[in-house]
């Protein structure tokens, strides 16, 4: 019959399909060495394999790329290690370094070989726990103040230097009438909002752990969540639902006079494809109140344990961490991020800051970061500290509800 | 219910609606994919605009697009068939054989699939693991079969209970066997399930993204990871994954109009009335 | 017909391969569920034995999220269910111009949901977005989408339904196209109208394949994830978080045990509402199944 035919000729077809498709195995290296890295996915990854085969040219060591999105990265190293995994180079952010330092492989020794004075100080401590370098810095982030010159002149207004200011600045700004806003946050349950509520508090001498325990609920915590709380009255509409996405478009649309942003948003700013307001944007340091604490972020790479190629693997990550590639990271023509060095020789490159219109106060604010707790349950920490803070915005929860509630998931977490 | 003017009238004012709602976020993306991230916001809205190709060319020249959509098609096709094969064996069985566990047992078919997909991830990787199965086709088709064959056997059930006894029974006296009266005669007149059983299995396979992220990375990375690489921590790429996304819809849209002709009732008339 | 030695070939292949492939990883999720395994720390697994279980019972956050779950599937299954019936009844009528239609109508399930729930951000974006835009543009007032607490949970509905009633309509118009015209053509013959046809006719021949789209469609509702995390990531507070973002920031953060438990109790609620639906569909139609 004419159907069961074409069924018949459909199988034999498919059979073939399946005959010649390879059922592929993690390739293994008949000359040379080969080493597997778990990478980011997106622009980072487009940087690296640019110029991954002049490292692989040089040394003579192929590297094999996994590539995970943002949002799972941590979850596939976790898993790979922790059961006896199969990568030998790990891409990874710095809150993860202490969960997975038990897997890690000490660099303590290796470190001196490196031209360490060369990296500012903080991006170097980014790597360590507890004593022990386990991961080398490659491409360090940081908060910044991103406003608009062209509004501050119009205003007359100097770019802030303290939450008072920032907060004064912004209400002078704030004109919804005309859709223009003061600045630009986030207030929905994404870990960026925690992140800008800590920025404040820590502004104001709070610390989120101390001594071992939660300790947010502090009259400096309490100030500087009232002053995040006051900084919501002059941002768009519906921040509620934002993201760090949406934080960047409210800048390249033109609504927002500032915003406080990462360092890796910064770039598409710039984009004239993506923004309207390309050149027109200044770059300062995050206000001060009692302290001056711009929050870190470092992507670092480090060696597994197990691997059964540490020489080739810290190879890899002398060069990932080199002048040479942060020279040419910079260079790279992504229009949607950059890749920092953690150098100073390459910061303050005159290419660089061409190619980078924040690099003086990325540098700046690179040396003078604050760091969130290194410790081992700091993820879960986390997790609370976005999820209240979610509350917090949403009204489900009080200022003094919401600090009660972080210390609580802090202490229970920590044990305590 | 006879076919009149007035009732393809009203149909078709009814379609209006829907095919709006349906479509409105397709041209969406489909639009995004040709504009610039400048235009996709701007306002007005723009419906017609010039289009550029620059997404195209970025998702092309920076990620080995085709290896990947070679990866997506041969685990798809493969997880298409081995649902349909498997699917159609034991729908087959459950239809015409009874046991006294039938019934328990096809619900513990269906079991499988009450739990959250999350849950597998860690048994899944050290299965494969231990198979040495990480990274490669089988691993995953052996995943995306077993997320496939649930509903694959209960859709295919219900199709063949439909089918007339006394035409298999006839071909049977004639000397046909089980497995060829299944082929030759039940499938042709439950075609129509077998085609939404092959397109869902199609797409379990095409759009899953969690086991592909875990049972892969180099060699058998499917296109859902990559695209959602796209998602990056600078924030999403929207120009970038609408391009990502619209290619990626093309292979489904072929497949569908391939199989589309198989939807019809009425394929083997003649076998029935004999 | 009853069980003939030729049944158990038919069977087995698919039965084996399933209980193996799935029911034993299965089994091994249930019993890491008593274990507290945290994988940072892989060599410290200790049994705990409901302790992850009853953990729950004092959450609020878990029961908020059992009950934004059940709501959000109830509603969508709802939506999904009607919609996709309605128009599977509408195209199966023999009009030509519908066929080339069919797949306009499927091609929502073609997009992969990470890019669907990003692109519908970009419609919902409450100053941006193009249905503010038009809602302006007819003198109402733009509706806060993914913000609102209670319209969030509406909105992510929406997206769902956008997404699989296609597949809903799929499943049900392979179902009607199957029935056998001669019963629908004496019907008429006999003068009943189109909805005493549908009644009485079409539901009961239809049964098994509308429950059969409600059951799969309720399990994966339950299930769903990657859209309500794209689009609210579980906000704003509380008002989205389903059980699947609990079970993901488990999961997420090595917490097996806790993962698992989650998942477990997924699976017994969702069986439970499985089994009350069948039972009350099928047992007083006396029907095949």
């Amino acid at each position: 019959m004419r159907i069961s035919r074409s069924f018949r000729s459909v199988a034999a077809a498919l059979l073939i399909v399946l005959a010649i498709a390879p059922a592929a195995e993690t390739p293994v290296a008949a000359q040379g060495k080969t080493i597997t890295l778990s990478m980011l996915a997106g622009y980072k990854e487009d940087v690296l394999r640019a110029n991954l085969p002049e490292f692989e040219k040089k040394t003579g060591i192929k590297v094999v790329v996994d590539a995970a999105p943002f949002g799972d990265l941590y979850k596939k190293q976790l898993l790979s290690l922790s059961t006896g995994g199969r990568y030998d180079v790990l891409f990874m952010d710095e809150p993860w370094i202490p969960p997975l330092s038990e897997f890690l492989l000490p660099l303590n020794e290796r470190m001196k070989a490196l031209d360490t004075a060369d990296f500012i100080p903080t991006t170097v401590a980014s790597g360590a726990f507890n004593g022990t370098q386990y991961a080398v810095p490659v491409d360090p982030n940081v908060q910044l103040l991103v406003y608009r010159k062209d509004l501050f002149e119009q205003k007359g207004l100097k770019p802030p230097a303290t939450w008072d200011e920032l907060l004064a600045d912004a209400k002078a700004l704030h004109d919804p009438a005309k859709q223009q806003y003061g600045i630009a946050i986030t207030a929905s349950s994404d870990i960026q909002t925690a992140l800008y509520m800590l920025l404040a508090m820590w502004s104001y001498g709070a610390e989120l752990v101390d001594g071992g325990k939660g300790s947010l609920n502090s009259a400096a915590g309490k100030k500087g969540g009232e002053v995040f709380l006051e900084l919501l009255k002059y941002t768009p509409p519906n921040v509620k639902s934002y993201n760090f996405a949406d934080v960047n478009k409210a800048i390249q649309l033109g609504q927002a006079a500032m915003a406080i942003q990462w360092a890796s948003g910064a770039k598409p700013m710039e984009d004239k494809q993506r923004s309207s307001v390309a050149g027109k944007l200044g770059y300062a340091q995050v206000p001060k109140a009692v302290r001056q604490t711009p929050m870190r972020g470092v992507w670092t790479v480090g060696i597994a344990k197990n691997s059964g190629n540490q020489g080739a693997a810290w190879q890899f990550a002398t060069w990932l961490s080199g002048r040479e590639f942060g020279q040419a990271a910079v260079k790279f023509p992504s229009a949607t991020s950059a890749i920092h060095s953690p150098r100073f020789s390459v910061l303050k490159d005159p290419a660089t800051k061409a190619a980078l219109p924040y690099a003086d106060t990325l540098l700046a604010s690179l040396q003078i970061t604050k760091e969130r707790p290194r410790l081992r349950e700091y993820a879960d920490i986390q997790e609370n500290l976005r999820v209240t803070a979610g509350k917090l915005t949403a009204g489900e929860l009080t200022l003094d509800a919401a600090l009660k509630e972080i210390d609580a998931g802090t202490n229970r977490i920590l044990g305590k | 219910m006879k076919p009149t003017r007035l009732r393809a009238t009203l149909t078709a004012l009814a379609l209006v609606p829907v095919l709006v709602w349906t479509l409105f976020p397709i041209y969406w993306i489909t639009t995004a994919s040709f504009k610039t991230e400048l235009a996709l916001y701007a306002k007005p809205p723009q419906w017609l605009f010039t289009p550029i190709l620059d997404n195209y060319t970025r998702v092309l020249t920076n990620i080995p697009f085709f290896q990947y959509l070679k990866n997506s098609l041969v685990i798809a096709i493969g997880t298409t068939l081995g649902s349909l094969v498997l699917g159609t064996l034991a729908g087959y069985g459950f239809a015409r054989f009874r046991f006294r566990a039938s019934e328990a047992v096809r619900f513990l078919v269906l079991v499988t699939r009450m739990a959250p997909r999350m849950v597998l991830v860690v048994p899944y990787y050290l299965m494969m693991q231990r198979l040495g199965l990480l990274d490669t086709y089988t691993g995953l088709l052996v995943a995306y079969v077993s997320f496939a064959l649930p509903f694959s056997i209960w859709l295919l059930v219900g199709f063949f209970v439909d089918v007339p006894l006394d035409v298999e029974e006839a071909a049977m006296i004639d000397g046909c066997s089980r497995l060829g009266v299944l082929i030759r005669i039940v499938i042709p007149i439950a075609a129509p399930g077998l085609v939404v059983a092959a397109i869902f299995a199609f797409l379990v396979s095409w759009n899953e993204f969690l086991f592909a992220l875990i049972l892969s990375g180099v060699e058998a990375k499917t296109l859902p990871v990559v695209i959602a690489g796209l998602n990056t921590d600078a924030g999403p790429l929207y120009g970038e994954m609408s391009a990502a996304a619209v290619m990626v819809m093309l292979p489904n849209i072929v497949m569908t109009l391939v199989l589309q002709r198989y939807l019809v009732k009425g394929l083997t008339l003649g076998a029935v009335k004999g | 017909m009853t069980a003939g030695r030729a049944g158990r070939w038919f069977l087995l292949p698919g039965l084996v391969f399933l209980f193996a492939i799935d029911l034993i990883p299965l089994a091994y999720s249930a019993w890491v569920s008593f274990y507290n395994w945290w994988l940072i720390r892989p060599r410290d697994v200790r049994f705990v034995g409901l302790a992850n279980y009853t953990r729950f019972a004092d959450d609020p956050e878990f029961t908020r999220a059992v009950v934004v779950t059940t709501l959000f599937t109830v509603g969508a299954v709802l939506v999904e269910f009607l919609a996709g019936l309605g128009l599977a009844l509408l195209f199966v009528q023999p009009f030509k111009f519908l066929r080339p239609i069919r797949v306009l109508l499927l091609l929502p399930l073609f997009v992969v949901p990470v890019v669907g729930a990003t692109m519908w951000r970009v419609i919902f974006h409450p100053e941006l977005g193009v249905l503010n835009y038009y809602l302006g543009a007819v003198g109402l007032a733009p509706l806060p989408w993914l913000s609102d607490p209670r319209l969030a949970l509406v909105s992510i509905t929406l997206v769902d339904a956008w997404r699989t009633i296609p597949f809903m309509f799929l499943v049900m118009y392979a179902g009607l196209e199957v029935l056998p015209s001669e019963l629908f053509e004496a019907a008429a013959v006999d003068g009943a109208s189109a909805w005493q046809s549908f009644r009485h006719i079409t539901v009961p021949l239809l049964t098994y394949i509308m429950l059969l789209a409600v059951l799969i469609r309720g399990m994966d509702a339950f299930r769903e994830f990657d859209i309500i995390f794209v689009l609210t990531g579980g906000g704003p507070g509380t008002a989205t978080q389903t059980m699947q973002m609990l079970n993901y920031r488990a999961f997420g953060l090595g917490h097996m045990g806790e993962a698992n438990a989650i998942g477990i109790v997924t699976l017994v609620i969702v069986a439970v509402m499985c089994l009350v639906l069948m039972r009350a569909v099928l047992r007083p139609q006396g029907a095949r199944g």
